[in-house]
């Protein structure tokens, strides 16, 4: 293991408390956000801004072990990888990295193209059209677990790095703002 | 007609419904499938407004967070509860912290995409 990434990413994005790359399941993810709850209590963090902390976690968690429940292919089942961290001011961030086809790519991006072309007050509204429409519904979902993200982060980043053929890893990053001791 | 009551989980709200008019929901909702945990409840409420409701049907929603497919089911829920509210008395009662901002817009954007519902804010 090569422990200078997880240096890196301490340098970069201050202390990382919660990291697990593997298999997703829905008791890991009940599991680790108990964790986030202890944490969030631990410092004092708003109910609004925690609740936001978790409900991210769960949306990119369980977009990861849906996408890879729904996936036959041996090389895309189950890779899943997921971080919270925090920087000296206080901002939290939560990554999410798994690999996709290029169908799902194609999926995925304009959504995302979307929402970074919208402000907050847009992304809110879309995200009660999608919802209202149900032209995003699938067997598992509002398909509105992006724009659900954005409402609740400050800022959403993402990048597809192509692997080979039809394989890239899909990553997002983003970015919840809080203010020690803000009640 | 029988009471339906599901114990609440890390994931899944407390459910209690009865024939006398209490649909309450109360916890949290991030079950891994959605539709499939609640596809037994909406059996219920659709049932329960085919087959003789009590006068008033009161609808105590406390949910203190949930991931996007439980916003999708919530917001079907409340459209079923729409078409039952002609011929139906039915209060709900959007129930949160007072420091929980995030379940209480929720509650005002229903309230604002169901005109024809009787939805309240309540703050715990």
């Amino acid at each position: 293991m090569n422990i200078n990434v997880i240096q890196k990413l301490v340098d970069t994005d201050g202390i990382v408390f919660l990291s697990y790359g593997g298999y997703l399941s829905q008791t890991l993810i009940s599991g680790m956000t108990e964790a986030l709850e202890l944490e969030a209590k631990d410092h004092g963090i708003t109910m609004s801004v925690s609740n936001n902390i978790f409900t991210i976690f769960i949306e990119l968690a369980q977009n990861m072990m849906n996408y890879s429940k729904a996936i036959d292919s041996e090389a895309m089942k189950a890779q899943g990888l997921i971080v919270v961290s925090k920087d000296s001011e206080y901002n939290y961030y939560i990554h999410s990295q798994n690999i996709v086809s290029l169908t799902d790519k194609e999926k995925i991006e304009p959504k995302l193209l979307e929402i970074q072309s919208l402000d907050k007050v847009g992304i809110k509204k879309r995200y009660r059209e999608l919802r209202k429409s149900g032209q995003h519904t699938h067997g598992k979902g509002g398909g509105i677990g992006f724009y659900e993200i954005a409402k609740k982060c400050d800022s959403i980043e993402y990048n597809f790095t192509k692997i080979e053929e039809d394989r890239y890893y899909f990553h997002v990053k983003t970015k919840i703002t809080t203010t020690k001791g803000e009640k | 007609m029988e009471n339906l009551k599901l114990e609440a989980t890390k994931y899944t709200p407390g459910i209690t419904l009865t024939t006398e008019g209490i649909i309450s929901l109360v916890g949290k909702s991030y079950p891994e499938n959605t539709f499939e945990f609640y596809a037994p409840m909406i059996k219920w409420v659709e049932e329960y407004f085919e087959n003789n409701p009590a006068q008033t049907t009161i609808v105590n929603m406390e949910i203190i967070y949930f991931n996007s497919s439980s916003s999708k089911l919530f917001f079907d829920f409340f459209d079923l509860l729409e078409e039952n509210s002609g011929e139906h008395n039915i209060e709900i009662n959007w129930i949160y912290d007072e420091e929980n901002e995030s379940a209480e817009e929720a509650g005002e954007d229903f309230i604002e995409d169901f005109e024809n519902l009787n939805i309240k804010l309540v703050v715990k």
